[in-house]
């Protein structure tokens, strides 16, 4: 069975970026590696696609296709198989139905996620509602990460998951900081990560270079291989793929969790 | 990319994918089925199912359910189920409202652990084709070893033809369709007898969808007893699914007992078409044994479904069809079926018996042959 990993964290946070650099990485370095992305605005394989949009699998289901895997999966950098589960305009309809549907038929149809060494779901910010934890109901999910800064909201969030994973019984492999330049960053975070009886497994500091190969439709890992940032990425992914050492996390309470931004 | 022509909008209400599931469960011998819902889902055949000894219990998620979600309520209610019916085989059907909100029906079962098996069945009534919640149940009771793979492919294939029956002739065929109570009872009722007393040869064919085979065949009774009363016995041939050796059990049951009440009451089935759940295809049957021997007949009698039975070697013949849809009549108009006659509200009446029972149109062809 290939590694299954989920990541989880505050909308806006990096999740799309770090989850097509870690793909990256780990294709890099011989991987067969699958990305799913699960947010309705469909950006988490973009980077790994030279910027290049692919049909979702909603948009398909609504022009009333047949829908087969080639029509869906979509070879990305080195061989990554990039799939976008798609969903309707913010404020309409009901994404997380979208993600049950989506994630049903990909079993059915695609070995994508069977076939290959690491898939990777992409999932929208919060666990707003049933829909959003599918991939890991449906048996899809067996690691999950959460990506936060040192910042009180994103640990809020960050937190909120933790009780989410928890009440499924969903082990969390670690905490990635995903660095916004705010004091103490990494000791807060990492002391964070210890209380909910998880670890910190990789700092990425905030580097503008993401962002300029983003604009141009690339992760740091094609487009700028020998940075110091691409480096921090493949740390991470190489993190990944050797952990084993999930916990079911204990979440904090939000005293604590005050406390812990001050340090 | 292979982008099919959307099939077209039908506006007119058809049958429900959810209540297909409940109506497979009851065919699959289950005790107790939960629908993990609303208390107003479903109700008119929940309850009818009661008849037929099956109990549905509803979680009845509200408002804050929908919102907070409804394992809990599902928890309960299956832990009451066990604990009040005592069954021994439990089914637990979803609806609109809990699979939107991502219901898993499979964690109230691991949490519960009942030593009886549950089959899970995740529908909703959102699919075009009602039969879709037969194949998922179908599914369910594979994967939980209950029926055969054998008898899933030969059920798959059955209701992929029901599918084209009903798009072909069927309340799928059209974007609206009027509802009819048919032609009258009387004046049809009146031109049968007319027919056979002139010594016309006829084809009296049951080809009944399940259960309702139960009134149905009443009628191909009623056209058999007054022939042989006429004196025109053996210008009438009869055909009906009611193979006993198909289909899940209660159909087998079901045949058995129909067959049963026919052969006490003197009518001899000269052709049996198929099983109880084969009327889809049974018709196809039906079909070749009419153009070996039967072509030159004058008349049929077609009770049940009879859009399903082509109209290659029938319709030179005066075609009299009694179904139980309103919105059957004007299909069968215009495939060339000269009278149609309705027996409104039959469903109900076939749930929880175990004998023929009487039907209008056979009470009025008996009314009638009284004074013939």
């Amino acid at each position: 069975m290939p590694k299954q990993i989920a990541i989880y964290g505050k909308g806006g946070i990096g999740k799309s970026s770090t989850a097509s650099n870690v793909a990256a990485a780990c294709a890099d370095e011989g991987h067969r590696v699958t990305i799913i992305g699960c947010d309705p605005k469909s950006d988490s394989s973009i980077t790994l696609l030279r910027g290049r949009r692919i049909p979702t699998i909603m948009d398909l289901m609504r022009q009333g296709a047949d829908i087969n895997e080639e029509d869906i999966v979509f070879e990305g950098y080195k061989g990554v198989k990039c799939v976008e589960i798609g969903g309707p305009e913010p404020g309409i309809g009901c994404a997380g139905r979208g993600i049950i549907v989506a994630i049903s038929l990909l079993k059915k149809i695609s070995t994508a996620i069977e076939d290959t060494d690491l898939v990777i779901y992409d999932v929208p910010g919060d666990i707003v509602c049933g829909g959003f934890v599918a991939p890991v109901k449906k048996g899809l999910v067996n690691e999950a990460y959460v990506l936060t800064s040192g910042e009180y909201m994103p640990l809020y969030a960050a937190n909120n998951i933790c009780k989410g994973l928890a009440r499924l019984e969903m082990t969390l492999n670690g905490v990635i900081c995903n660095s916004r330049g705010a004091p103490n960053e990494e000791k807060i975070v990492s002391e964070f990560a210890k209380e909910i009886g998880s670890s910190l497994i990789a700092f990425i500091p905030k580097d503008n270079l993401v962002q300029i190969c983003e604009r141009e439709g690339f992760s740091v890992i094609e487009k700028a291989p020998d940075s110091i940032i691409a480096g921090v990425y493949r740390r991470l992914a190489r993190g990944i793929m050797a952990n084993n050492d999930g916990k079911i996390p204990v979440p904090l309470d939000d005293k604590r969790l005050r406390e812990l931004t001050r340090i | 990319m292979p982008v099919k022509q959307k099939e077209p909008l039908i506006m007119h209400p058809r049958p429900s994918s959810i209540v297909a599931a409940l109506y497979t469960l009851r065919d699959l011998d289950t005790d107790v089925v939960i629908l993990h819902g609303p208390p107003g889902c479903s109700f008119k055949h929940a309850r009818l199912l009661e008849e037929d000894g099956m109990r549905v219990v509803t979680t009845s998620l509200d408002e804050s359910g929908f919102v907070f979600g409804g394992h809990d309520a599902l928890v309960e209610v299956l832990e009451k189920v066990i604990k009040r019916f005592n069954p021994r085989r439990i089914g637990i059907v979803g609806t609109c409202a809990s699979m939107i909100i991502g219901e898993e029906l499979h964690e109230a079962v691991m949490e519960v652990q009942p030593d009886v098996p549950v089959i899970e069945v995740e529908v909703h009534a959102g699919y075009r084709d009602n039969t879709k919640g037969v194949i998922i149940t179908l599914e369910s009771a594979l994967a939980s070893g209950i029926i055969s793979e054998a008898e899933f492919e030969r059920q798959k294939h059955l209701l992929k033809e029901a599918t084209e029956v009903e798009k072909r002739h069927g309340a799928a065929s059209k974007e609206y369709l009027e509802p009819s109570r048919g032609d009258l009872k009387f004046k049809v009722a009146k031109r049968l007898i007319e027919l056979i007393e002139q010594g016309k040869k006829g084809l009296n064919i049951l080809n009944a969808k399940k259960e309702t085979a139960f009134m149905f065949a009443d009628i191909n009774l009623a056209v058999d007893q007054i022939a042989k009363k006429l004196g025109a016995g053996s210008n009438i041939i009869n055909m009906a699914n009611l193979d006993e050796n198909l289909g899940l059990p209660k159909n087998r049951r079901n045949a058995r007992e129909i067959k049963e009440d026919l052969k006490g009451a003197g009518m001899d089935i000269h052709h049996i078409t198929g099983g109880l759940d084969e009327y889809p295809v049974a018709g196809n049957f039906a079909n070749e044994i009419i153009r070996e021997k039967y072509s030159d007949f004058d008349f049929a009698v077609i009770t049940g479904v009879p859009h399903a039975l082509p109209m290659d070697h029938i319709k030179n013949m005066e075609l009299f069809s009694i179904t139980n849809g309103p919105r059957q009549v004007i299909p069968l108009k215009e495939m060339g079926h000269q009278h149609v006659a309705v027996e409104i509200d039959l469903h109900p009446k076939t749930l929880g018996i175990n004998h023929i029972v009487e039907s209008e149109f056979g009470a009025t062809l008996r009314e009638l042959a009284r004074d013939a």
